[in-house]
């Protein structure tokens, strides 16, 4: 298992390489002057010039990316261009938002979402089939900011109950640390749930129909148990591998979520920078979503082996 | 943003008041030789920098320069300087080597960047480089551990700061500090935005969107004011490197071409919020006057337009007309701007970006079709373009100007002698010469003018009005 382990982690490695090179050619052969925008309007193109000398920009690109490369390879990932702050230190003070955002939406999500596939498979057919899927329909049709603006507006404006912007951190109390987050998951997790269900009703209709479950039923099993314990287990690897891949619709999900919601986390920063066309943030964004989301679906395929013994041997 | 944050850290020298003159600030006692060649300048007494250290001329001398390497009207008063010296601790003294009336004014400029007061420690970095430490003597410290680069900003009260005895007017005047923190939040989003401020989630929003007033004027809560009364001025840079407008007549076209009001309503929609201005000097301020301006009071006059562009030789090539996509004003006036050029008769290509990519682009002198281009839209603070030499772009000094790169030598004579005269009067007689010249030549066009009004809650009051920035100092929250 270890080895595997190794080698998989190994192989990430091209895998983060490619993408280290197509982010930074797509960056710097698009249009846009980081000089130029710190500078501001009232800056002669002289001053421009040295600014833009200043940050490197002067050399040619294949020198840029070999630095660049040189200090990611160090772990560095560079200083903002225009807050001079390193990148990590800037990712740093955005990530407990992001990962808490991340975290409540995934574990509603995945929660409501079996739940309801579920319940779906076991009603087939039925109006509660038909509730569910359409829900999960319109979950994955709606954009997330429609789904934010009316939460804010039903929950915040006229109802008053939770907060319409900000983020506490989980060190002020779980509970202020909830309340702003509980309308930010709900609009992020929508599309998710959406996926999750779908793909867990379907799923579970397969199982439903092998002949062991019939086995089971004719023995008198009670639907519960012959749901979560006997079909829900079988289902489980189709489930994961869904929601390994969600986690790239999550991603995209949370940088539009944290600027409906103004949560100062990970994806504010890099909309802000790719506005400002602040490199080394945009790219050092890049490489750790990216690194994340390689390494989730790393551990949704480890997660099959205790999902399916099967697999295992 | 940078602006907003100085005047919250960091003191001036003077600072311009409320009818646009400059008082002294961090100085006290102030006065020129005779010969108005020899400025002696003496700080307060109780300035304080933000680690408790005095405020002396070591450190002021080095701010000075700093802020003259960057601030296009420093540069100007830089040419006429002999030597900026510290006389002991506390005095100072600017020789000039040529008399210059403007002296004080160009240092009270709440123009960016500002002639912000730092340590020098902070004041001998390379002015192009970003400084590694915020310690001010302004009215606020910055509170560094609690702020998010991008995200919030807090500035907690200066409690040893010793503000000035006279009432605030402007960015002059006692800067008395009435509340213990201001956190500036940055909120991307205006619809989320206005509803924190309705929720009471936050006190203050600088831009509320003008499309939105309806919904938030019926909130009893909520209070709007117009906080630069000057506000805002659309200006468009034409190419006069590139064909057709390196030709004065075709430049001359697009003064009868192009009506304003068209061009700022689908954003701004209601006229109380902005309106039309002939004047090559921002309407409302002193030098604001009429000469030259028929083009305007007659109207947009299509058939007059046709005329001189064929005069001019327009021989129907594409205009490149740059469109800033992500700002939602830029955007709106050029796609207004580019039908308004069709009518015409003018070819129009109409290349959207983001405002990134325009300033990249707008540098390049390359012909329109080979990445250059032929009209980008842009926009100042109403005090940038209230005289003819605080912003670079009201100079027509060719290539070695701005983009666009106008050329006119008795534009160049006149804000030479503009600078020079010593009477407001004189100044305004020299404006009028100006404008006459500039509708004559045309450097550029504008597309009207607005004020944004801010929202902030009802409980929150004692705002002082100046242009640029918003000041947090005599706002108390009951």
């Amino acid at each position: 298992m270890i080895g595997t382990i190794v080698r998989r982690l190994l192989s990430m490695l091209p895998v983060m390489g490619v993408v280290a090179v197509c982010v930074f050619l797509l960056l710097h052969l698009a249009p846009g002057d980081p000089a130029a925008i710190i500078a501001g309007e009232n800056v002669s193109p002289e001053n421009i010039a040295r600014i833009r000398a200043q940050l490197g920009l002067d050399q040619p690109v294949w020198r840029q990316f070999l630095v660049w490369v040189g200090s990611l390879l160090t772990g560095d990932l560079g200083q903002s261009m225009f807050w001079g702050d390193s990148v990590t230190s800037l990712i740093g003070q955005r990530a407990e938002p992001t990962i808490s955002l991340a975290f409540t939406t995934v574990m509603v999500a995945v929660f409501l979402a079996i739940g309801l596939g579920v319940l779906a498979a076991a009603c087939a057919g039925t109006l509660v089939d038909r509730l569910v899927m359409g829900f999960a329909v319109m979950g994955f049709s709606v954009p997330v900011f429609v789904v934010g603006y009316l939460l804010i507006f039903v929950f915040a404006i006229n109802l008053k109950w939770l907060p319409v912007q900000g983020y506490t951190p989980i060190s002020e109390g779980v509970a202020p640390w909830l309340r702003n987050l509980v309308l930010p998951s709900i609009a992020l997790g929508m599309a998710y749930v959406a996926l999750i269900a779908r793909i867990t009703r379907t799923t579970m209709l397969d199982v439903l129909a092998e002949d062991y479950m019939r086995t089971a039923k004719a023995k008198g099993v009670a639907m519960r148990p012959m749901l979560f314990r006997h079909a829900l287990k079988n289902a489980a690897v189709p489930i994961a591998t869904v929601v390994g891949n969600g986690v790239a619709l999550l991603i995209g999900g949370v940088v539009i979520t944290e600027t409906v919601f103004n949560i100062p986390g990970v994806g504010r920063l890099v909309v802000d920078a790719i506005a400002r066309r602040d490199y080394p943030i945009i790219q050092g964004v890049i490489m750790v979503f990216s690194g994340v989301y390689v390494l989730v679906n790393l551990l949704v395929d480890l997660s099959y082996t205790f999902l399916d013994p099967r697999i295992r041997d | 943003m940078s602006a907003y944050h100085g005047a919250m850290v960091y003191d001036t020298l003077f600072g311009i008041d409320g009818e646009e003159a400059p008082q002294p600030q961090m100085v006290g006692k102030y006065g020129a030789s005779d010969d108005k060649l020899t400025w002696t300048f003496e700080l307060r007494d109780g300035l304080r920098w933000h680690d408790g250290t005095a405020v002396t001329t070591a450190d002021v001398v080095p701010s000075l320069k700093r802020w003259a390497a960057r601030n296009g009207a420093a540069q100007l008063m830089m040419q006429r300087v002999q030597a900026i010296e510290a006389k002991d601790d506390k005095t100072f003294t600017i020789v000039l080597k040529e008399r210059f009336g403007l002296l004080l004014d160009t240092l009270a400029s709440s123009d960016t960047p500002t002639c912000f007061m730092m340590r020098k420690r902070e004041a001998e970095t390379d002015p192009m480089q970003k400084i590694d430490q915020v310690v001010g003597s302004g009215p606020f410290t910055f509170n560094v551990a609690e702020t998010k680069a991008g995200s919030q900003y807090v500035y907690d009260k200066n409690a040893t700061y010793v503000p000035r005895g006279e009432p605030p007017s402007g960015i002059a005047g006692g800067k008395v500090v009435k509340v213990d923190r201001v956190i500036y939040q940055n909120m991307p989003d205006s619809q989320t935005a206005v509803a924190a401020l309705q929720a009471g989630e936050i006190d203050f929003y600088e831009i509320p969107p003008i499309d939105l007033m309806a919904q938030l004027q019926s909130d009893p809560n909520l209070v709007f004011e117009v906080l630069s009364e000057l506000g805002t001025v659309g200006m468009m840079r034409v190419n006069h490197l590139q064909p057709p407008f390196d030709n004065q007549k075709v430049r001359q076209a697009l003064l009868y071409t192009v009506k304003q009001e068209d061009m700022l309503r689908p954003t701004f929609v209601d006229p109380k919020w902005f309106h039309g201005c002939g004047s090559f000097f921002t309407c409302g301020s002193p030098m604001e006057n009429d000469a030259n301006m028929a083009w305007y009071t007659g109207g947009q006059n299509l058939a007059k337009a046709r005329e001189l562009m064929k005069e001019g030789g327009y021989d129907g090539r594409p205009i490149v007309l740059l469109q800033a996509t992500n700002i939602p004003y830029m955007s709106n006036a050029a796609t207004v701007l580019a039908q308004q050029l069709r009518s015409a008769g003018f070819t129009v290509q109409l290349e959207p970006m983001d405002w990134s990519n325009v300033v990249q682009r707008r540098t390049s002198k390359a012909p329109p079709d080979k990445g250059g281009w032929n009209i980008f839209i842009t926009s100042g603070g109403g005090s940038s373009y209230s005289n003819p030499y605080i912003d670079i772009g009201m100079a027509a000094n060719g290539e070695k100007g701005w983009y666009g790169w106008p050329t006119n030598e008795l534009h160049e004579q006149l804000r030479e002698k503009w600078i020079n005269a010593e009477t407001l009067a004189e100044r305004k007689a020299i404006a009028r010469q100006i404008q006459d010249n500039a509708w004559n030549f045309v450097p550029h066009l504008y597309y009207g003018q607005w004020t944004q009004p801010v929202a902030h809650r009802k409980n929150v009051t004692g705002w002082v009005h100046v242009p640029e920035i918003i000041p947090f100092w005599n706002v108390q929250k009951g």
